[in-house]
């Protein structure tokens, strides 16, 4: 059991279900937004929810954290129905994409304000909101929040987030306009959350590298529907996303490596690098072969290759083959 | 390092908890804090400071060369009072739904356990100060302007009873309009114009000097049966107990336009982005 968040995928105990959903849609006027989709969220788990612009991430949210109704389906949150929203609403945090916040108002108010709608008396929630400050590294800013740069808000918003410590995390989008220091900021916060306070968080973001850090699952969203749900290897494997190696051999063997390459079932496509004289690229083909075929069969042949490097599919290729319509319905060949 | 949590007051502690969570008083504490503390209740309560000024400064030039008497004085500065005190009223809950809406800060509202109905009660109350706050302001304008406990009285008694219920009407009235208005803009500007529709009749020449249509248009429309109110006790010194008629249609206003705010907070959303 692996619980060192950003180093590998975070397990944990618990695995009840946080988030389920089924056949759930969302429409605006005749627009369908979110089609029939049907999803499991594990308790403490990290689920990355990815799609292209337009994919109905954000609708998806929304229902969850019923801010717009679902059309047609049911959903659950930590075994509340979405048609009960109070209950709903007492154990979800929620980060949406486009967050304003109250210029005139200190961290401390806004927070102070939130903890006591959710329940706290003043001084818990002074309490609570003096220490999610510290945790933010926000407790010695007592300016207005309209002097804030873009990552102190963004901070100050997963911070009203978590100011009743919700069950489930929703975030739409939390590093966006983040410099790559605040992104790794609010990355660790979100892996130490899932791992020590057992938060389920569901993540949408575009930042594909993150999600393969640290998300146990993900399920990639297109036109409204899910067409691939699992965990990242589970994705990868599942969508066809081709390998590459790049292989270099001196100029005058580059004629043979292509002919042998060119030959062989495990080289799709080959490919040379212009502005390296000697690179070839090879697409593996992993259906007939691998990287270890191709160099094998050029050592057979003769060729000495100078350098080798294999690169195996990332989910953001993945991403790419899936939503690029490669790959039309794969969620039923992936384990989710 | 983890924040503490306080016991039972969060989700996890907090987690069978289905019932309500009553903070209209929260809601309300706050949006007075940002009203009066963030200036634009007191950018309000000074421009109408202002124009009370300059009025009572004319209408004393006016009494010492005899142009108005005491009431008539009075009267200004009372009618006044009604027609500045709700715009500035009905202009911030014209504000209140919308402006959150377009400044990005409803959704992380909606998402709490707080019904929508408490929001909306919250947000009417601490508009409604802005009502109470240019009462105070024109209560001392009056007192020097009427020179007498007699017109003070029945000038304190308009603002207090009339004023009152046509403020509560048409805030509430602003507040419906910013619930269902998708931008801000369009929330303030219907809310005006239902206010300059309101308050033309009891101007219009024809309608003030119609015997028929007339005065049953201004009885049936809250803003004008409070003007006229306030004109007929304090200035033709005509007996209350004659003018309890203009007092319905404000009431029945207030009354309609705040359960009607208050329903429509259950639709309350954030409109229509996906």
């Amino acid at each position: 059991m692996n619980e060192s968040g950003l180093d590998g995928r975070v397990r944990r105990a618990d695995r009840s279900l946080a988030v389920v959903t089924e056949n759930l849609s969302v429409v605006y006027g005749g627009f369908t937004a979110v089609d029939r989709v049907s999803i499991q969220v594990e308790r403490g788990s990290i689920c990355g929810l990815l799609g292209p612009n337009g994919a109905g991430k954000t609708s998806m949210i929304r229902a969850l954290t019923t801010i717009v109704p679902a059309a047609e389906g049911t959903a659950t949150i930590v075994g509340h129905p979405l048609t009960d929203p109070v209950a709903v609403r007492s154990n979800i945090g929620v980060l949406p994409e486009s967050n304003g916040y109250p210029g005139a108002q200190t961290a401390l108010t806004y927070l102070r304000f939130y903890g006591q709608l959710y329940g706290m008396d003043v001084a818990d929630a002074e309490g609570r909101a003096l220490d999610l400050l510290q945790q933010f590294g926000l407790s010695n800013v007592p300016s207005r929040i309209s002097t804030f740069s873009r990552g102190m808000r963004q901070r100050l918003g997963l911070a009203r987030a978590l100011i009743h410590d919700p069950a489930v995390l929703f975030l739409d989008e939390p590093t966006l306009g983040l410099d790559p220091a605040g992104k790794e900021e609010i990355m660790v916060e979100l892996a130490r959350l899932a791992v020590e306070r057992g938060t389920t968080i569901f993540l949408c973001t575009h930042l594909l590298d993150e999600v393969e850090r640290i998300c146990d699952q993900v399920a990639i969203m297109n036109r409204g529907r899910v067409v691939a749900e699992g965990t990242v290897d589970e994705i990868i494997n599942s969508s066809g996303a081709d390998s590459f190696a790049r292989i270099r051999v001196r100029p005058e063997a580059i004629p043979l490596a292509d002919e042998v390459l060119r030959g062989t079932e495990a080289a799709r496509a080959i490919s040379f690098d212009n502005s390296r004289p000697g690179d070839l690229i090879v697409t593996i083909d992993s259906d007939h072969g691998s990287a270890a075929t191709t160099l094998r069969a050029l050592l057979d042949a003769g060729v000495e290759p100078q350098a080798f490097d294999f690169r195996g599919a990332r989910l953001s290729d993945a991403f790419m083959a899936i939503t690029s319509g490669r790959t039309d319905d794969i969620k039923e060949g992936v384990g989710s | 390092m983890t924040a503490a949590v306080p016991t039972g007051s969060t989700s996890r502690g907090f987690a069978g908890q289905t019932r309500p969570v009553a903070r209209w008083t929260v809601i309300a504490r706050q949006e007075l804090m940002d009203l009066w503390a963030g200036g634009k209740g007191l950018s309000i309560l000074f421009g109408f400071t202002l124009v009370l000024s300059i009025l009572a400064y004319l209408a004393s030039a006016d009494a010492g060369i005899n142009l108005l008497d005491a009431r008539e004085s009075v009267g200004l500065v009372v009618t006044t009072s009604i027609a500045l005190g709700t715009l500035g009223a009905m202009v911030v809950s014209a504000d209140a739904i919308s402006g959150e809406r377009e400044r990005d800060t409803l959704e992380a509202l909606l998402v709490t356990p707080v019904p929508r109905r408490h929001i909306v009660v919250g947000k009417l109350l601490a508009a409604t100060t802005v009502w109470v706050a240019t009462l105070v302001v024109a209560l001392p304008f009056a007192a020097v302007m009427a020179g007498g406990p007699g017109v003070m009285g029945d000038a304190v008694t308009v603002l207090l009873v009339s004023g009152s219920l046509s403020a509560a009407a048409l805030t509430s009235l602003g507040l419906a309009i910013s619930s269902v208005a998708m931008s801000n803009r369009t929330s303030l500007v219907v809310s005006l114009a239902v206010l300059l529709a309101l308050a033309a009749p009891s101007q219009l020449p024809a309608v003030r000097s119609s015997t028929t249509l007339g005065p049953i248009l201004i009885k049936l429309n809250p803003l004008s049966a409070s003007l006229r109110l306030a004109d007929n006790v304090l200035v033709r010194q005509e007996p209350w107990s004659d003018q309890m008629v203009y007092l319905i249609s404000p009431a029945l206003a207030a009354v309609v336009f705040t359960v009607a705010a208050v329903r429509l907070a259950r639709r309350l959303e954030l409109g229509g982005s996906r």
